[in-house]
């Protein structure tokens, strides 16, 4: 059995899909109501692997949403990430994807501090951020839909915004070894992590976020950001392909230039249908059929019987591991999304 | 639910703002396990076959009055016991009637699912913040309260259907009063550190899982969680 954490992306939408699923009572609470409600497993489901394997999965709500940290409700972000855990856990989900803000708190609010949970101890192997996947996907999105736009990898200038991060600096690694990119620039708010990660690196440019936007043919946007960060797109180059893999997912409908080219990043194709409702809930394009990539990760772990956090901590995202993953993403019928917004 | 060590407060116990408002917290923990002492002992005699195990119960929550009175004592603070009796009358009026009209179902519910996760949440949340006598104290009390929880759904699951109308008009009644007693102590537990929507959701979490495991299912335990927010008004 395997499982997704996720949770809404804004109170406006939490409201909306509760009047949606026949929760009236629910639908005009507010910011408070959330910040106390506990987590539950809104759907069950199962998938079916392009190699005919089929798994079951469920997708539990922590109630989370990412008011909580704009208003610094801290200590309620916490615990909703480690009551979503522990829920899972209990349920006896052998295999868990922390998705969206779930595996950013965790970090950055340093959770593996915390593994008792009242009752339950929590066991960390049992979880997955889902990060090696979700960069591998995002570096296939950037290789197959450079070249659907004509631009060359070699004589293009990669912008990565939110560098220093898990995902980021995944990114990097991966563009520097497996492509022949032309020129990478490198934005983060850290400068201490940033020089950290061009030794590693050893090439790299540090820039602005202002100064590298009008230089890069591609930027990928994987910076963590709860209210998310405006971009005028008039600055941006012609082609410009940007790849969107914040969460929510709001750019395609900010930026509409012409000339610029805007895909979700981080979300994949199955090549079967899911019968589930939950990716109807938040939104995909096509949601029988597109979901995010980290989600995805514990389908494979589970097709795989890989019952170990894959992904876990930060910046331990090695070229090796994003290439089994992608190997597994592959072999059970998963692919890169590529439609433009 | 534990928090983070590094974000907990420093604690002044003996701090006069913090002993009066421990005053009524240690009164209302104290109460309730008189209470959950005297609704077993009721419980018993509405349940001939299952005595030894309730008169079991009732005398391991009135050790835990005990162990709470010893926590008052400790600090000094001389628990304000009339505050707490009409903070619990409501609760402890519906159970009367429920125990004189032979409601085992909805003396269950009150007792065994309400009180008990109510003490489950206060509890857990209280651990983390509580002064080092108290907080031992409290954490052997908690593992009880899980074996006390498990007698009321073990004997609901095994009666569901019959109870299930029961159960629900229970919650209905009672559920609300669970949202009036936690705003009535809100100002006094933000003074220990407790915060009212941690304890509102680990309450939830508790009262949840044991709907489920009697058999109600998620949409059902959705709806007959809405009834706390009519209390909550």
């Amino acid at each position: 059995m395997f499982g997704l954490i996720g949770h809404l992306t804004s109170l406006a939408h939490a409201q909306s899909v509760a009047q949606d699923l026949g929760y009236p009572e629910y639908a005009d609470q507010g910011l408070d109501f959330w910040c106390s409600a506990p987590p539950l497993i809104v759907d069950n489901f199962k998938v079916m692997s392009l190699t005919g394997q089929k798994i079951e999965g469920c997708y539990v709500e922590s109630c989370f949403l990412p008011e909580m940290l704009a208003t610094r409700r801290i200590k309620a972000a916490t615990r909703k990430v480690l009551n979503a855990m522990a829920h899972a856990q209990k349920h006896g989900i052998d295999i868990t994807a922390l998705g969206g803000f779930s595996s950013i708190i965790f970090e950055n609010f340093s959770l593996n501090q915390i593994q008792q949970v009242r009752n339950i101890k929590l066991e960390f192997e049992r979880f997955t951020t889902g990060n090696t996947h979700t960069a591998y996907v995002i570096c296939r999105q950037v290789e197959k839909a450079a070249a659907i736009l004509g631009i060359s990898l070699s004589q293009a200038t990669i912008a990565v915004c939110g560098a220093t991060g898990d995902i980021g600096s995944a990114v990097c690694r991966w563009m520097c070894h497996s492509t022949d990119v032309g020129e990478l620039l490198l934005i983060a708010r850290d400068r201490d992590r940033l020089n950290a990660l061009q030794v590693e690196l050893g090439r790299g440019k540090i820039m602005a976020l202002t100064e590298a936007l009008p230089q890069a043919d591609i930027v990928v946007w994987v910076a963590s950001m709860p209210k998310g960060v405006e971009i005028d797109p008039a600055t941006l180059k012609q082609p410009c392909l940007l790849v969107d893999g914040g969460y929510p997912k709001n750019m395609a409908k900010k930026i509409q230039h012409p000339g610029v080219y805007v895909l979700n990043g981080g979300i994949v194709e199955h090549s079967l249908d899911i019968d589930w409702r939950i990716m109807s809930i938040v939104n995909m394009d096509v949601p029988r059929r597109q979901l995010f990539a980290c989600f995805a990760e514990s389908m494979l772990l589970e097709f795989e019987k890989l019952y170990t956090n894959f992904s876990w901590g930060r910046n331990q995202i090695t070229v090796e591991r994003m290439e089994q993953i992608g190997n597994l993403s592959v072999k059970h019928g998963f692919q890169p999304l590529l439609t433009f917004s | 639910m534990p928090q983070l060590e590094a974000t907990s407060p420093a604690m002044d116990f003996q701090n006069e703002t913090y002993k009066d408002a421990y005053s009524r917290i240690n009164a209302i923990v104290i109460e309730g396990e008189k209470e959950a002492t005297d609704n077993y002992v009721q419980l018993a005699a509405l349940l001939p076959d299952r005595l030894e195990e309730l008169q079991s119960l009732s005398k391991m929550e009135s050790r835990h009055m005990k162990g709470f009175q010893a926590c008052g004592r400790n600090l000094g603070v001389t628990p304000d016991m009339d505050f707490a009796q009409e903070f619990f009358a409501p609760l402890h009026q519906n159970f009367q009637e429920a125990a004189r009209d032979g409601r085992v179902v909805t003396c269950l519910l009150i007792q065994s699912l309400i009180i008990e996760c109510f003490a489950i949440a206060a509890y857990n949340i209280y651990i983390p913040v509580a002064d080092p006598f108290a907080r031992k104290i409290t954490e052997g009390v908690v593992k009880d309260e899980y074996m006390h929880l498990n007698f009321g759904e073990e004997w609901l699951k095994a009666h569901f259907e019959e109870s299930k109308a029961e159960l629900e008009e229970a919650n209905r009644q009672n559920l609300p009063l669970v949202w009036k007693m936690l705003n009535l102590v809100e100002a006094d537990a933000k003074v220990l550190a407790m915060e009212k929507d941690a304890l509102v959701e680990d309450f939830m979490i508790a009262y949840g899982e044991a709907l489920s495991n009697i058999g109600f299912t998620t949409r059902d335990i959705m709806k007959m969680s809405a009834y706390g927010l009519k209390g909550a008004a």
